[in-house]
């Protein structure tokens, strides 16, 4: 991506919607606000607001940004289902980031960064950072699993739970990941559905 | 006016596009049903899972296919509900995309309008109409004084007909889904297992659950006294006996409102004892059964009806357009 590039970047994984324009690594606007889990309802607003705001009309656009999860299986489908569509639609590029790398880059300092998303009965959605000065690195690919455990293996990390993304961190960091095949493109689940599960384990 | 519209509310994927509510341009339909046999039902999770996959393929397909362009369209149409929640996000937050992208104005539209509109993609609506809506969730009898004007008759006050339908086969060991297996069956069989008369409260309403329960019963007592049940015989017993109790209700409603039109609408309107029996008991009123591949869920249904409820509200949503997994046909 040319450094003068305008970005439109979505993340509906957590709890928090983001959504944010960008042109180069600078941010022109930006929402990051606590959803009641209605991101269906609010995120298609929230860009058009900042459209608005900012002047700016799709067609400007020149890449497309998304969370791809992992996170709520509901909520990030939404945001990459509209990435998608814009995507597709405009012939633009789209780009697909961790979301448990968006919390990571939100971290205030240098040094091992656990971003970390509940998952209910005592398990996690959660990975392993780095960061030293304008670089964030996974040092421990994300999973779904107990915390605990993790936590102990790495007593130096901070976990992480929320945090509003830089993009300009993970820009400089390489960690935005060209989608070949807008198509072919789903949310990082991390887990089979139950029904799966249950049928694997022949019940 | 060009329409394009989503459906995504149970397991299939469907774009459409249509030409004035009634010429229809493409109708493409991704179904996700081989994915839901092995567990006996549609399960939500995965089904959300495989629009995601689907959706913008299916978007691409039917443009081509109709060969327009985005600026060619001049409305957007979803199914806003009723359905399962996960699946309708997917197909809702898509339309609202491609619409916001394009700056198309869009509408949510009634799952049930979209059935009852299949009708009108073969035949004129004529009013009054009293439209019998069959489906796995819906069992309702509908009058239509005009376009886009619904009254609830009746409904179902149990089962839905095509989930007896699926419980019925499943106790026969005949497998997922149960409506066209049992309607296929049927016609080798004999109805010699007597069933019960349905009674309900209301002379437009339905109930499924006691001619279920009694064909479950007769089947597990049969077993238990190592007698063989014969699946064909039981399949033409039941659904005779399921079918009658439509005939019987909609005959009501027509009777009583003088409705000039009868149609059949939702995925049992593809069942070959149902639409014979309607046209062979409705003489005097203009009888429709809409074609087979518009009974199942598709899109072209959903902008047919969009259409004729643009037609009539002159109305639009806007971004915030949401789901809902019940929504109240009005
Ligand atoms: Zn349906």
């Amino acid at each position: 991506m040319k450094a003068s590039s305008k970005r439109l970047i979505i993340d509906t994984a957590t709890a928090w919607l983001y959504v944010g324009l960008f042109d180069g690594d600078t941010c022109i606007l930006e929402h990051y606000e606590k959803g009641q889990n209605n991101h269906s309802v609010t995120l298609m607003p929230t860009i058009e607001r900042l459209f608005k705001e900012a002047g700016w009309t799709i067609d400007a656009i020149d890449a497309f940004v998304v969370g791809i999860g992992p996170g709520s299986y509901t909520g990030v489908r939404i945001g990459v289902v509209v990435a998608k569509m814009f995507a597709w639609t405009t012939g633009k590029p789209l780009f697909k980031v961790s979301s448990l790398a968006l919390i990571a880059s939100g971290t205030s300092r240098d040094g091992l960064v656990m971003p970390v998303m509940d998952a209910r009965r005592g398990n996690a959605f959660m990975a392993l950072y780095e960061k030293r000065g304008n670089r964030l690195s996974l040092v421990q690919e994300e999973r779904h699993g107990a915390l605990a455990p993790f936590k102990d293996e790495h007593p130096d990390a901070s976990p992480l739970e929320q945090a509003k993304p830089d993009l300009g961190l993970l820009l400089d960091s390489g960690l935005l990941v060209a989608v070949d095949s807008i198509h072919h493109l789903a949310p990082v689940y991390l887990r089979k559905t139950e029904a799966e599960r249950n049928l694997d384990d022949g019940r | 006016m060009i329409v394009l519209s989503v459906e995504s509310s149970c397991d299939e994927t469907s774009v459409a596009v249509a030409r004035d509510g009634k010429e229809i341009l493409s109708n493409v339909v991704l179904s996700q049903i081989s994915l839901h046999q092995a567990f006996g039902g549609v399960v939500p999770e995965i089904a959300s899972r495989e629009h995601v996959k689907g959706v913008t393929v299916v978007f691409e397909q039917a443009i081509q296919e109709a060969g327009i362009k985005p600026q060619d369209i001049d409305l957007v149409a979803v199914t806003q509900g009723p359905g399962l929640i996960g699946s309708l996000l997917v197909g809702i937050n898509a339309a609202k995309a491609f619409a916001f992208a394009h700056g198309i104005p869009i509408t949510g539209v009634h799952h049930i309008a979209g059935h009852i509109y299949a009708n009108q993609i073969e035949d004129d609506m004529l009013f009054p109409l009293v439209a019998l809506v069959v489906s796995g969730g819906h069992t309702e009898l509908i009058l239509m004084r005009d376009h886009y004007r619904f009254e609830k008759l009746g409904e179902t006050q149990d089962d839905a007909v095509g989930e007896a339908y699926d419980k019925v086969a499943r106790v026969l060991g005949l497998g997922y889904p149960g409506g066209p297996i049992i309607d296929k069956l049927a016609v080798e069989g004999t109805t010699r297992y007597p069933m019960p008369h349905i009674k309900t409260a209301g002379k437009y309403d339905f109930s499924y659950s006691g001619l279920k329960s009694h064909v479950i019963n007769t089947v597990n007592t049969m077993k238990m006294k190592k007698e063989t049940v014969d699946p064909k015989d039981m399949a033409a017993s039941f659904q005779e006996a399921a079918v009658r109790h439509l005939i019987e209700q909609s005959k009501n409603a027509i009777e009583d409102h003088q409705a000039k039109m009868f149609i059949i609408a939702g995925g049992v309107a593809a069942n070959k004892a149902l639409r014979k029996a309607v046209f062979d008991t409705f003489k005097a009123v203009k009888v429709s059964v809409p074609p087979f591949k518009y009974c199942t869920d598709n899109a072209a249904m959903m902008a047919i009806a969009a259409h004729y409820q643009y037609q009539t509200k002159q109305r639009t949503d806007d971004m915030a357009l949401n789901g809902a997994s019940r929504l109240i046909l009005s």
